[in-house]
């Protein structure tokens, strides 16, 4: 691990995002709808010839979607085999980190406990280290619920 | 075994051709450690194989030459050139080898000793001149090599990932050459340029299919688990099964392949579970001991047909009906009335089996629905041929590639869908006199033609707005996977497209409406609907209605019919405004005005490589392009051009004014606006005699194929005549007595004449050669025409 970290906001809260996860921030153009989903998926972008399903982080972890005028930024990555592309509130920094990982503390807002992992201490604030396959997770456990 | 030969071979080719230079260079610096392994690698692969394949001439030869390296590599001999050769000369006998048995050939039949004493030879004399001989001997040996070039197809093995990189890169390009295409229409035409990009389109198409290509894998892979399969069920179960499996080496879409193995899987379990009998029953019925199994695949247009037969005891329909009939899903009433067909179909019901008993094998709720909904997912089509105690015929039809397949683009909610086209029965106007939608307590019911169907707007299922819209909307009839179809109303159909499709992401997947998606030219991401999805979301009702019970309220319906009938309004080239009743026209289309024609008296269209009589007797066009409407009685069809199609209208059926008069039945009152209504019966009846078959007409054969006057100038008027063209004499169809030849010498119309047709001979001068000469001026259009037109009679 190269402790090479995206910081951004996401739904927020500050977090961190281990580089090696994300393929690429982008500033979405045109999102098409995906009617008859609830309102974890944002909808479909092109990105070149690939189509990116569009994830609202902000609706995966508080349940209140990012209102339209916020949409602009999103990191993509590859999640077992598909392209997503994650909603971002603004994006801080690439930076490496030599400390790396610290242990949680504090007691975390549930919304959050199943996306967290640790903390990355940064800029004089710490972040939350977060996994983007697991917003695609929860995504995916919320439906099934 | 086979197929590791094969593979052997073309990877000891493949690597001998990598490595001549290789050992070239390493003759340079012996001391090039890394060349030396690649050669000695080369020769431990080959012995290694060749010994598994019992190939003892080439594990001899390798294994001499492996010594060696070995020794050299270990430091105990020096590699000079005299080796090299040798070795050479060892890699030149294995390439011709290797070639010999790709070509099925007998071994050449050279002592491969001498090379390898060759090979030994310069460790007791270091001596250069020895290295002469091998060298000597591996020449004719090179171009024996070079000779065989052709042998076999060659392979490469590569990963998919690399595939499906390079399939992205090509759709990128295809999206960035459609926006350069745009662009470049937006600017003012310079012709360099659009030819320039007209041949950068043509190398990206012929780039894209050929990547098309390479998704295609043998339907071998799909059989590969069957033989096991059916082995240890017939095992296990107490039955013999001859199994046969034909057509393995057709391809297919190897997604394709991976969606329909579950299916296939399944039908054969079930056949083997409950179609073939034990032997004892099968005995006393009178068949062989051992069941008979067929698996057979086939391309079949853009499709692939896969058939599973056995010889079995077919489908007992009675039993379906009385479990459909426990199960409530059918009176006693319904079934009476079902045909055969019918009740077959109710085996693709959820939770119906023919098994008495629920065995480990098949009969656990897994049923042919799933089947069926599996098959339907990738655009598939499942029939039945049931013979009850002779056995059950199953046949898939997928289509040959799950990426591109013909969809329907609709619109709700402002939005853009896909639905493949196969899931689609009929599309209507809910303005039509033949749909009637009603409501009751939130239910809606389309009865189409009397045919009751549940009906839901896309809108509602997907939880969208409806907005109001100024056009009446579409009613799109589906074939849904539980086998009731079902209606489905959207703002419009807007598109018929060939639709790359694309999986969509699990996401999106789970909400079950949805089957893949789509990215067209506008470069806006679409959804591919899944027909089954929606009647699931939407909860629709799965009762059969029995087709007899609706063949009854059709007929009744029938009795209390409409005053009106649905009319289309249209502007005549002459000007007027007239009507046609709309169930005669087939479609409106536009059609180029060149392949407008007339032949005699009478017009005529080609369309889809038949002529087509066209009604009003019009050929010539001021437009190049036409609109035309599409008319069909029962067996002829005709085409009618128009101005314009202005709207679809109700008309009444008895025109207001009876008034025949030639092709016209009366006047209509329509909003206001008199318009005369065509009289389809005088339109059919005015077409000519018989159907304008081309071959009736003969063809045109133009014998002087080679002049540029025939190709460039005859020919294409031929073809605005409506003529079908053929340059050069054929060679292998017979010529027929109704063809016309045309030619300019004369012996070419002596030639004919003996044949037995018309000659139409041609000459370049205005002035006939004396009063002898039969021939007609070239560019005397007219004579020509009726001596081609004449001569057919």
């Amino acid at each position: 691990m190269d402790n090479l970290y995206l910081f951004a906001i996401l739904a927020g809260t500050r977090v961190a995002v281990e580089a090696g996860e994300v393929e690429a921030v982008v500033r979405l153009t045109d999102i098409s709808p995906v009617p008859g989903m609830g309102a974890h998926v944002a909808g479909l972008s092109a990105l070149r010839s690939r189509v990116l399903t569009i994830v609202d982080v902000a609706a995966i972890v508080h349940g209140r979607p990012l209102p339209p005028e916020q949409r602009g930024l999103a990191v993509i990555a590859d999640i077992s085999g598909h392209s997503y592309g994650l909603m971002l509130d603004s994006v801080s920094d690439i930076c490496r980190v030599p400390e790396g990982e610290l242990p949680l503390r504090g007691q975390l807002d549930p919304a959050w406990a199943l996306y967290a992992r640790a903390v990355v201490e940064y800029d004089g604030h710490p972040w939350l280290l977060v996994s983007l396959a697991s917003f695609i997770e929860g995504a995916s456990a919320a439906q099934a619920a | 075994m086979d197929e590791l030969l094969q593979e052997f071979i073309s990877e000891t080719q493949e690597t001998l051709e990598a490595l001549a230079g290789e050992v070239i260079a390493w003759e340079a610096d012996p001391s090039d450690r890394d060349r030396l392994d690649a050669i000695f690698r080369f020769f431990h692969t080959v012995k290694g194989s060749c010994g598994f394949l019992n190939l003892p001439r080439f594990e001899r030869l390798s294994h001499a030459a492996e010594d060696v390296l070995a020794d050299i590599r270990a430091g105990e001999r020096q590699a000079n050139p005299a080796t090299v050769s040798a070795v050479l000369g060892l890699m030149d006998r294995i390439g011709e080898l290797t070639e010999a048995v790709a070509m099925g050939a007998a071994l050449p039949n050279e002592n491969d000793d001498y090379l390898i004493a060759a090979l030994n030879a310069p460790a007791e004399s270091p001596a250069g001149g020895d290295g002469h001989a091998p060298a000597v001997t591996a020449a004719p040996v090179a171009v024996a090599r070079q000779g065989g070039v052709h042998a076999g197809p060659r392979t490469i093995r590569l990963p998919l990932s690399l595939i499906d990189q390079l399939m992205n890169g090509v759709s990128d390009m295809v999206l960035a050459r459609n926006e350069l295409s745009r662009k470049l229409r937006e600017r003012s035409a310079d012709p360099e340029l659009d030819n320039v990009f007209e041949r950068l389109s043509t190398c990206v198409a012929d780039m894209r299919d050929v990547i098309s290509k390479t998704r295609m894998q043998r339907v071998d892979r799909l059989f590969a688990a069957i033989p096991r399969m059916v082995r240890d069920l017939g095992r296990e179960l107490g039955k013999r099964i001859d199994l046969t499996l034909e057509g393995g080496d057709v391809e297919m879409d190897r997604e394709m392949v991976e969606m329909v193995v579950d299916p296939l899987t399944h039908i054969v379990r079930n056949s083997i579970d409950h179609g073939i009998e034990t032997p004892e029953r099968r005995v006393a019925a009178g068949k062989p001991e051992a069941g008979r199994l067929r698996v057979e695949a086939r391309q079949s247009g853009n499709q692939i047909v896969i058939a599973i037969s056995d010889d079995g005891a077919g489908i007992d329909t009675a039993r379906l009906v009385e479990k459909a009939m426990a199960g409530g899903r059918l009176t006693p009433d319904a079934a009476a009335r079902m045909t055969e067909q019918d009740k077959l179909d109710l085996i693709f019901q959820a939770g119906l089996s023919t098994a008495q008993q629920v065995t480990a094998v098949s009969g656990r709720g897994v049923g042919m629905d799933v089947v069926r909904a599996n098959v339907e997912r990738i655009g598939g089509v499942i029939a039945l041929e049931n013979q009850p105690g002779q056995g059950l015929s199953i046949t898939l039809r997928v289509p040959l590639t799950l990426t591109i397949i013909p969809g329907l683009i609709v619109r709700a909610g402002g939005q853009h869908f896909a639905i493949p086209r196969a899931a689609v029965v009929e599309i209507l106007h809910d303005n039509n006199d033949m749909l009637k939608i009603s409501e009751v307590a939130g239910a809606k019911i389309a009865t189409i033609r009397a045919v009751r169907h549940s009906m839901i707007d896309l809108e509602d299922v997907l939880s969208m707005d409806k907005p109001a819209q100024p056009g009446p909307r579409a009613i799109m009839v589906m074939r849904s996977a539980t086998g009731v179809p079902f209606a489905l109303g959207v703002a419009a159909v807007d598109n018929h497209e060939e639709l790359v499709i694309r999986p969509a992401s699990p996401l999106v997947m789970a909400s079950g409406v949805y089957a893949g998606m789509t990215l067209p030219d506008n470069g806006r991401p679409m959804l591919l609907l899944d027909a089954a999805g929606l009647a699931n979301a939407a909860r629709l009702p799965t009762i059969v209605d029995d087709q007899a019970a609706r063949q009854q309220e059709e007929q009744a319906d029938a009795a209390t019919s409409v005053e009106m009938v649905a009319a289309l309004r249209f502007e005549e080239i002459s000007g007027e405004r007239r009507l046609l009743k709309l169930s005669l026209i087939e479609r409106v289309e536009d059609i180029d005005a060149s392949r407008f024609g007339r032949s005699g008296s009478h017009a005529f269209v080609r369309l889809d490589g038949r002529l087509v009589p066209v009604v009003n007797g019009r050929a010539e066009f001021d437009k190049d392009r036409i609109c035309a409407l599409r008319l069909r009685d029962d067996q002829r069809e005709a085409c009618y051009p128009v101005a314009a199609v202005l709207d679809i209208v109700q008309m009444p059926l008895v025109p207001d004014m009876v008034a025949m008069h030639g092709v016209l039945s009366g006047v209509s009152v329509i909003e206001g606006e008199h318009l005369e209504v065509l009289n389809p019966f005088a339109l059919f009846a005015a077409l000519p005699e018989e159907r304008v078959a081309e071959r009736q007409r003969g063809r045109c054969l133009l014998v002087d194929s080679e002049d540029g006057w025939t190709r460039e100038i005859l020919a294409p008027l031929l073809r605005q005549a409506g003529h079908e063209v053929m340059l050069g004499l054929p060679s292998e169809a017979a010529v027929d007595a109704r063809d016309v030849i045309l030619c300019s010498g004369t012996d070419a119309a002596q030639v004919a004449e003996i044949i037995g047709c018309r000659v139409v001979q041609l000459r370049a001068s205005p002035r006939a050669a004396g009063p002898q000469d039969g021939s007609i001026y070239r560019y005397d259009q007219d004579a020509l025409m009726a001596a081609i037109g004449g001569r057919q009679g």
